[in-house]
Order: structure tokens, then C-alpha cells, then sequence
């Protein structure tokens, strides 16, 4: 892994204006990884990241029912946004399980949803925050960090199917990795635009084997993850059955 | 099959080739199979009568929708837009689909072997009555009724199905679920001892509401509104919480014998709510003394749990798949089929193999088990199971029309409220 160009910009608080929600985004160094390349049977690519700002930590439901609960509009607008289909739809039974709230990872989450948030927040904000790019994110997961974790230092840095009690748990509860980010590995694995420009999802969650949660841990979504929605047509916010999904902001820098 | 009877229907399957099949029955889909045709009329097309039509449609071969029936052309077009590339034969042609409070007479009069019945739970009790009366194979969605009369009407018909071999399955579909089914089997066998307590829960946020628009009579406002007025859905201790409260009885093998509940409507108070409450608790207890904490709740931005959990003399058990003496997990579930889909080839596969199912029993046990919970709640008093089986409260409206005028009921207020 190379390490090019100047650092970028510091670390900063970002504030969902109108509430008391606030999430952190850390600078990612400019450089290049080499990734597996799954719609070439994986072969090797080289791909050049720029500086760019990634999430702290996972997205927590706490900044997604801002978005979700329409918590920013009045009663007028949120009538229009259920109208215009703009927010989230309401999920069938409880897309956290019950594993916990607030300052935990949202989940549940479709790639769509993902988007929309994404979207809805730049608008909110300003600044065009985005998911990132398969490459950014294994970039970002690994922190310099060669090979595969092993056992000892998965524990340390995330929650997986031996230690996570079938739960997701309260984000940054586990070490975070050399550049600051935690939980990129395990709790939730996390939406990315693969190299295709398809939904991919990255990191392995807590219902994954810890042989399963590395940096270069690739699933890509299937409609099993939407099997046991019984309605029709099916919710596009919302994965019934993957409970695993989440996701994290990224941001261009400079 | 012109003749739907089910003497006929019987006739002309292969009953030894079920039979064997029936056997198979394993832990992922077991594809029904069989050459009768499965003639599907659905009665009730909104987002869960066109999911059922998606899973029964993936649920075994030579199934088809043949008929349909709703209050509104809206929901028909829509289903038939799922039907287009699923269904064997297209879209169901326009006069195969009926509209109004008798459509469902309509669908059953056709030559349909298999009804879906997926309308608001209010109108359950009397179109199970007439489906069976015309021959037909069930599979009704939960809750069965909405008050003690309802229940004691589809009672009454389940009856005439038994005697009739009729198939009845029902839309409780943790029975078809592989983990709960694998869990709660172990639980019978007394993987966790003798079961003395159980907490059970559906608390989420609020549901989808449709607002009242101009033109609309006060009865086409509430069936389209359906889900906030008690004739229509039975409130969510009925409609939603009836899958965990089942789970209860399940794992105990028996229905409460009265229910000591409370809740209210705290939150959810707009008139677009209607006059449902937005939570209950309710403890239940059982003739063998086990009592059972049930809690639902649909209030946004509160902390979310559907589950269920078991406490016996030895262990304690997640029924949705996980087994734990001492702090040991002695079994954990493969998680796999999809419920919604099995349960209709699990029904499927019975009627080929002249081995019809009848849940019955149990899912007007639930949903009674549910409506005296929600009895309590509403009035403050505990209620008996005998007393609540034999209650004349009777929801329903005096007429159904669309023109008829049905003033939004008062919210049920404990203590005042009377049980009768």
C-alpha cells in the first residue's frame, strides 16, 4: 500500500441542524490499494483513493430517525414526504431488533435507503456526502493494515458471530483501527459502491464467522436479505432479512 | 376442476404420490407436487393479499389465481400487475374480479379450490363461513375475528371443515418458520423443563395511516383507513400481537384462562388514528399456573423488541431459535425457509396427499387468547376465558354499505368501559 500526497484536512463534527444530533467524519489520507475485483473472479486491481473524509463510526440510528421519523419536518411536509415516497416507508415489525437504540448502528438498512439518506443529508448540509467506493472502504477498514486480522486483534476491533451474543452492540465500544475509524470490521457490514458501480456490502457483521470479517470481506446482496417482507410489492427501504446491513458517510475532501 | 367439492377434488389426485411427499416434508420448501390444479380466488388484495399471492405462487407447481375479489379496482389492478408475469395463466381477466362487500361471495361461487382470505380481520368470521359452506380449501390470515361472536362463528364453521375435509391453514406463520418449529419441538420434549413463565412482544413504531380525503363516506374512510377502528382490525393487540401471544400458547400447549391487562392511547391520539390505543400490557395465566407477560406497543421513536422468550424449571429458550441451560446454548436454530411461502406448500402438499391440515383450533384460540387481553385493557377488569368465549360485545356495524354512517367509536376507557 502507498501513501502519497498531503494529508487532509482535519477531523470535524458534522450537526444535523435543528437537533441535537451530531456524528464525526475523520480525514482518510490519499494513497491507492490493490482490491480483489469480483466481476473479474476477483483478480487484482490497483485503485488510486483520493483524500477523503469517512464516518467515525457506523451511521447510528440516532442521525437515521432524523431522516426515518421525519423528525426535521412539520406535519405538513411530512404528509407531503409520505406522499412523494421521499422517507423511508414504515418497516414491518422493528428493523432493530430490539438490540438497541440510541448510539447504535442503524440497520436493517437498504442500499436504496442508504442512498436516500446520503442524499437527503447533503441537502441538509451542504456538503455532498455520499456512500463510499468498495475501494475507499477496504482503503479505510485496513488503515495500513496488510493480510487478515488475526483472531487476538479481531476481537479487539469488532463484533462478530463468537463474541457479539447474536447482537449488534453500542458503536466504538470495540478498539478503533490505526486511523481513528471504528467498527468497520463486524456489528454492521457496510453498503459501498462496488468497482461495477453495484451495491456491495463490506467488513462482515455480527452474524458473520470471524473468518468472515476482514477488510476484504465482500457479500453482495441477494433478495434473500428481502425474503420474509409479506407484503407486495416489497418495501425498498427496508431488508426484512438482513438484519446485518448498515452503512457509514464518506465525503470528497478538498 | 368445474365442481370444486372436495370429494371430487379428491378424486382425481394421485393420493399415494402425496401421501409419500407429505412424508418429505423437510426443512426447506417442500415443493408441493401434484398434477390437480390449485385454482387460487384471493378475497382481499392489499399489500398482504398480493404477498400471499406471490407465496403461493412459489409455493408448489400448477398453482393458479383464477379469481379475485376487493373493495376497490385500485387493489385488484395492483395485484394483477404481480399476477402478469407470475401467474400461470396472466392477469385475471376482468370478469373474474369482483368488487364490493360481496365480492367474496362472487369468487367463492367460481370454480376455485383454494381461497385466500386477506381482508381487514372484521370480515374474517363471515367469509370463512361461507368459504367452507361453498367447499373450499382456507388459508385465512390472522387474527380470525375481531370480538367473541366472530370467533365463535369461524369455531363453528372450522367445525363444518373438519367434517367436511377441508383444508385450514392460517397466516400464524412461526408454525411453518423451520427455527421456531425445530425450537419449540425441543421445548416439547423438555429440553428447558416444565415452562413456568414467557414475555412476549411486539413493540415498534407506528404503522401506515391513510388520511381522510374529501368525497369519501364515513365507511369507505375506514376500510381504507382499516387498521385504527376496532370493527375493521381488532386494534394491534389483535391484529399484530396475535403472532407472539400464539407463540405463548404454542410453546405451552394450552390457551391462557384469563388476562389482566392494562394500556391506553398516549401518543397516537390525532383523529386520523381513529380510536385504537398505541400500547398494552397484559399478563396471562394458565391453567397449569404459568403466567405469561405479553407487551405491544406501536409508539415511533420508542425502543422496538418482537420476541419471544421462555423460562422452564431446567433452562430458558428464545422459541425463534436458541436453547440455553445455565449459561450453556445447548441448541440454536439454522435460520432458512421462508414462513410465508411454506405455509401455503405445507398446506398445499396436504390437500394433494388427502392429508388436510386444520390450524384452526389454534388460531381462534389466539386470537380469542388477544381479544380478551385487549378486553381487559379497554375496561380495567380482569377477564375469564369462559366469560370472554361467551361475550355478546359484537363490533361489527348495524349495516354494511358504502353510503352507511359510522361515527368514530369513543376510545375505550378503563374503569368505565364495561365488559359484556
Amino acid at each position: 500500500m502507498l501513501f502519497a500526497g498531503a494529508a487532509p484536512p482535519a477531523a470535524y463534527t458534522e450537526k444535523i441542524s435543528g437537533t441535537l444530533v451530531e456524528f464525526e467524519m475523520i480525514p482518510v489520507p490519499a494513497g491507492s490499494i490493490e482490491i480483489a475485483d469480483l466481476t473479474r473472479d476477483g483478480a487484482k486491481v490497483r485503485v488510486a483513493i483520493k483524500p477523503f473524509y469517512l464516518g467515525k463510526t457506523e451511521v447510528t440510528w440516532d442521525e437515521y430517525d432524523v431522516f426515518n421519523l421525519k423528525l426535521d419536518l412539520n406535519e405538513a411536509e411530512s404528509r407531503a414526504a409520505i406522499q412523494m415516497k421521499t422517507r423511508p416507508s414504515k418497516p414491518y415489525g422493528a428493523p432493530d431488533y430490539g438490540f438497541g437504540h440510541a448510539g447504535y448502528a442503524a440497520m436493517s438498512i437498504s442500499f436504496f435507503a442508504a442512498e436516500r439518506y446520503c442524499e437527503w443529508l447533503a441537502r441538509k448540509t451542504g456538503k455532498k456526502y455520499r456512500l463510499p467506493t468498495e475501494a475507499e472502504w477496504e482503503y479505510s477498514a485496513r488503515a495500513g493494515m496488510t493480510g487478515t486480522p488475526d483472531r487476538a486483534l479481531l476481537d479487539k476491533l469488532a463484533w462478530h458471530w463468537d463474541n457479539a451474543d447474536d447482537a449488534t452492540h453500542r458503536i466504538a465500544k470495540k478498539q478503533p483501527n490505526a486511523w481513528g475509524l471504528f467498527d468497520t470490521l463486524g456489528n454492521v457490514r457496510e453498503w459501498a459502491v462496488g468497482l461495477d458501480q453495484q451495491p456491495i456490502a463490506c467488513g462482515g457483521s455480527y452474524t458473520d464467522e470471524p473468518k468472515d470479517v476482514h477488510p476484504s470481506a465482500r457479500f453482495k446482496p441477494t433478495p434473500e436479505w428481502n425474503k420474509r417482507d409479506p407484503q407486495e410489492p416489497k418495501g425498498k427501504w427496508w431488508l426484512s432479512d438482513g438484519p446485518f446491513m448498515g452503512f457509514r458517510m464518506a465525503r470528497d475532501a478538498g | 376442476m368445474d365442481n370444486s367439492s372436495r370429494r371430487d377434488f379428491l378424486k382425481s389426485s394421485s393420493v399415494a404420490t402425496g401421501s409419500a411427499l407429505f412424508g418429505a416434508l423437510g426443512t426447506n420448501y417442500a415443493f408441493a407436487e401434484g398434477s390437480d390444479k390449485i385454482k387460487v380466488g384471493v378475497i382481499g388484495c392489499g399489500g398482504r393479499g398480493t404477498g400471499a399471492i406471490r407465496n403461493v405462487l412459489d409455493s408448489a407447481p400448477n398453482v393458479q389465481i383464477v379469481a379475485m375479489g376487493d373493495m376497490f379496482q385500485q387493489r385488484l389492478d395492483n395485484a394483477n400487475g404481480t399476477l402478469a408475469a407470475k401467474n400461470p395463466g396472466g392477469v385475471v381477466p376482468a370478469d373474474r374480479c369482483f368488487i364490493g362487500f360481496d365480492a367474496y361471495k362472487k369468487v367463492l361461487a367460481s370454480d376455485v379450490n383454494y381461497v385466500i382470505l386477506a381482508t381487514p380481520p372484521g370480515f374474517r368470521p363471515m367469509q370463512f363461513k361461507a368459504a367452507i359452506e361453498a367447499g373450499k380449501n382456507v388459508f385465512t390470515e390472522k387474527p380470525i375475528a375481531v370480538d367473541a361472536p366472530g370467533v365463535r362463528l369461524f369455531l363453528e364453521a372450522n367445525e363444518m371443515a373438519i367434517k367436511r375435509g377441508l383444508a385450514v391453514t392460517c397466516g400464524l406463520q412461526r408454525h411453518h418458520q423451520q427455527e421456531y418449529v425445530d425450537t419449540i419441538k425441543r421445548i416439547h420434549d423438555g429440553a428447558i423443563g416444565q415452562v413456568t413463565s414467557m414475555s412476549v412482544y411486539w413493540n415498534q413504531g407506528h404503522l401506515w395511516v391513510n388520511e381522510r380525503e374529501p368525497g369519501w363516506s364515513d365507511m369507505e374512510y375506514q376500510l381504507r383507513n382499516w387498521y385504527y377502528f376496532v370493527w375493521l382490525c381488532g386494534d394491534h393487540i389483535v391484529e399484530q400481537h396475535v403472532h407472539n401471544v400464539d407463540v405463548a400458547n404454542w410453546v405451552l400447549g394450552a390457551h391462557p384462562i384469563r388476562a389482566y391487562g392494562m394500556g391506553g392511547r398516549q401518543v397516537r391520539t390525532a383523529p386520523k388514528f381513529g380510536h385504537i390505543y398505541d400500547h398494552f400490557t397484559v399478563e396471562y395465566e394458565y391453567a397449569n399456573g404459568a403466567r405469561v407477560l405479553s407487551m405491544c406497543r406501536q409508539i415511533d421513536g420508542t425502543a422496538s423488541r418482537v420476541a419471544e422468550f421462555a423460562i422452564g424449571t431446567k433452562g430458558t429458550a428464545i422459541p425463534s431459535g436458541t436453547i440455553k441451560v445455565g449459561e450453556q446454548t445447548t441448541f440454536r436454530a439454522i435460520k432458512g425457509n421462508d414462513p410465508y411461502v411454506q405455509e401455503h406448500s405445507d398446506n398445499i402438499l396436504g390437500i394433494r396427499a388427502g392429508k388436510p391440515l386444520n390450524e384452526g383450533k389454534f388460531v381462534a384460540e389466539s386470537t380469542l387468547s388477544v381479544i380478551m387481553g385487549r378486553e381487559s385493557a379497554y375496561t380495567g377488569q380482569i377477564i375469564e376465558w369462559e366469560d370472554m368465549l361467551n361475550s355478546k360485545k359484537d363490533y361489527a356495524p348495524a349495516k354494511l354499505s358504502m353510503d352507511a354512517v359510522l361515527p368514530v367509536p369513543e376510545v375505550a376507557m378503563p374503569g368505565t368501559t364495561k365488559f359484556f
